[in-house]
């Protein structure tokens, strides 16, 4: 019980931490285009959901990892591109467009995978992605082991969260999203197309997800489950408005519920007596606190879930 | 009202949902022909699934019940423009206190079985009303709270079931003890589970339909309509938020406590299952209205019931239902935008709303 603490088990908590992190991440870091463009997509677990299961079926058919990441990137801005004629085409309440979402994207995923496979004895399964040691970095001690081995998304979800707060601070594109979510009537008085940039930035955001989701089936799993988001896309969503809506802050939280379910997954493989409940719990706690200060700071973009309307004064 | 005109607007109120319903259920055939199967088999399998036995037909009230309790709970929240998609965590924190009640406090029967109710009433309405307060206080966004707080039951359950509530005698398994027989609702039938809970359901929808006509209803109608009509007629916004939300809450613990005391008898994991959002989806059918929530319910526990046997006789994936049930809402909040008078302009967002 005392000797668990070791430098090995530091290692292996921070490394699966960092692996933990990664779908989260990637999916919050879509999210937050969509969100500073002021819609809010609810409906990230059903369009995860969906893209776990495109990128199984793409790569299981055509043997290959890359195919299935694609499927799984298309699939997703597939979903979201419906999430968004729902919230700016149709104005219907967001809240309302992504539970619908995330009910009909498991249903479908469910369905679609059910009619390819059957009930099979044995789940069909890919050779899912393998890492990647970084060359000379992997092997320094504990630091290799805990950065530089890992697959290639992993790495890759890491330098988008600095991409995409370049793309969303130093361009006009991210000036115009946030533009957009914070003031559409100005923005839409300037030139800037309200309909064309909130599309934009959902399917972005869904784009992500689906990179996400095809992350979970072929490269953290290598195999398909209706269940196997649970609940990432909800706390993807989390994670942004905990992020303040900016893509590094977004990295932070997401380690932080990485890192819960590391040591909860670890403490309950060993046995740990200590409540893993607590542990799991505690982001969520987090959450609504820093959801408690961003609301008096008013840094919620101001046309959050607010359709817009030429019409409409 | 005459009678002849009482009918044509219940009609009017009633056809659009039998449209919406019938169009779900026909893109799920065209799905099912997709899948190379025959819808006809299919939706027949689905009904003799629900309705082939008395224990089947008494599993459709059975499944109803909770899900009525937890829809006429969302309404509440959903008139005020509220978005509580947390009911499941409200229903866990339910199910929690009135199993703590039945254990731990050694009462006669019948007063256990009341404060049982009332403590699942009050543990629901507590889950909510928090979410209404960090709205009203600090403008926290309740779609992001109630999510939240939905999380931190099942977790918060998890941990009793694993932890101090852990049946001694339950060889492990994460469940707690099971409560004395004598404070389980009585059945109804033989064969069957249905339970005396479903009286409990029908007071609630009898108390729901005048809700909507008391002033307190009124009000957390009116003050969902916008701001400035609220407040013109002297309503203190955000105190009718916390009120509805401590309402929507409570009804979704009383449909925690129907579960222990009629059907469960024990805490175990996750026993909110997706009740949450299949309410969601049968509040909005009923158009958030009580009866309308009532019949909806009952056709989504056909649904679930039947569904089951569905996938075991003709093969086709039980998550049709779910598809059903989603598409549903796609043509709920479709109609809806298209029609944002139809009904009290619900789903039009309020214009000096705060959001936060």
């Amino acid at each position: 019980m005392d000797n668990i603490f070791t430098a090995t088990f530091f290692v292996s908590i921070f490394a699966s931490t960092i692996r933990l992190a990664t779908p989260i991440l990637l999916t919050a870091l879509g999210e937050i285009y969509t969100q500073r463009s002021g819609i809010l997509n609810l409906g990230l677990e059903g369009t995860m959901t969906m893209s776990a299961m495109a990128g199984f079926v793409c790569a299981y058919f055509s043997k290959s990892l890359f195919i299935g990441f694609l499927g799984g990137i298309v699939i997703g801005m597939i979903c979201s591109a419906f999430m968004a004629f729902l919230s700016v085409t149709i104005r219907a309440n967001q809240v309302i467009a992504g539970t619908a979402l995330t009910i009909l994207g498991i249903g479908f995923s469910s369905f679609i995978y059910r009619i390819i496979f059957g009930i099979q004895k044995l789940p069909p399964q890919v050779e899912s992605l393998t890492k990647f040691d970084v060359p000379l970095l992997s092997r320094i001690p504990y630091i290799g082991t805990i950065f530089f081995q890992h697959n290639l998304i992993v790495y890759l979800a890491y330098i988008l969260a600095i991409i995409n707060w370049v793309v969303l601070e130093k361009t006009t594109f991210g000036l115009n999203v946030k533009a957009v979510g914070e003031h559409p009537r100005a923005a839409d008085s300037k030139g800037i197309s309200v309909t064309k940039i909130r599309y934009t930035a959902v399917i972005i955001g869904g784009a992500f997800a689906g990179l996400s989701g095809a992350f979970m089936s072929i490269a953290y799993m290598n195999s398909f489950s209706d269940t196997m988001i649970a609940g990432r896309g909800f706390i993807a969503v989390a994670v942004v408005v905990f992020a303040r809506w900016n893509p590094l802050r977004a990295m932070a939280g997401s380690l932080l519920f990485g890192i819960a379910s590391a040591l909860q997954i670890r403490f309950q493989a060993i046995g740990v007596p200590i409540p893993n409940q607590f542990l799991l719990m505690l982001p969520y706690l987090v959450t609504i606190i820093a959801l408690i200060t961003v609301s008096k700071k008013a840094e919620f973009p101001s046309a959050y879930t607010k359709p817009y309307s030429r019409m409409e004064r | 009202m005459p009678v002849s005109k009482k009918i044509i607007k219940i009609t009017q109120a009633i056809f659009p949902a039998l449209l919406m319903v019938a169009g779900a259920l026909l893109s799920g055939a065209v799905l099912i022909v997709i899948a190379g199967n025959d819808p006809i088999a299919a939706y027949k399998a689905l009904l003799e699934g629900a309705f082939s036995n008395s224990y089947r037909i008494s599993e459709t009230f059975v499944k109803a019940i909770p899900l009525m309790l937890m829809a006429q709970g969302i309404s509440i929240a959903f008139k005020n423009q509220i978005w509580n998609i947390g009911a499941g965590g409200q229903f866990t924190i339910g199910t929690i206190l009135s199993v703590v009640v039945c254990l731990y406090f050694k009462l006669p029967p019948i007063p256990t079985i009341i404060l049982s109710f009332i403590f699942a009433f009050i543990g629901g309405a507590l889950w909510g009303g928090l979410a209404g307060w960090l709205k009203a206080r600090f403008n926290a966004n309740e779609v992001i709270t109630t999510l939240m707080l939905d999380y931190i039951a099942t977790f918060l359950l998890a941990y009793l079931v694993y932890g101090p509530m852990m049946d001694p005698n339950g060889f492990g398994y994460p469940q707690s003890a099971v409560i004395e027989k004598v404070l389980r609702l009585p059945k109804l039938i033989v064969g069957g589970r249905l339970h005396a809970g479903l009286f409990v359901a029908i007071a609630i929808l009898l108390l729901m339909i005048l809700f909507w006509r008391s002033t307190l209803g009124f009000k957390i109608e009116l003050a969902g309509q916008g701001n400035d009509v609220s407040r013109y007629a002297g309503i203190n916004n955000k105190k009718i938020i916390i009120v509805a939300m401590l309402l929507s809450g409570g009804l979704s613990g009383i449909a925690g406590w129907n579960e222990i005391h009629g059907i469960h008898f024990r805490l175990m994991t996750d026993l909110a299952g997706s009740y949450g959002s299949i309410a969601i989806v049968i509040a909005l059918l009923g158009n958030l209205n009580p009866l309308g929530i009532a019949i909806s319910a009952y056709f989504f526990s056909v649904l679930i019931v039947g569904g089951n046997t569905m996938q075991n006789l003709t093969g086709i994936p039980y998550s049709l239902v779910d598809i059903i049930q989603g598409l549903i809402v796609v043509f709920v909040i479709t109609r809806t935008a298209f029609k944002a008078e139809s009904i009290q302009s619900f789903f039009r967002k309020r214009r000096y709303q705060h959001n936060g």
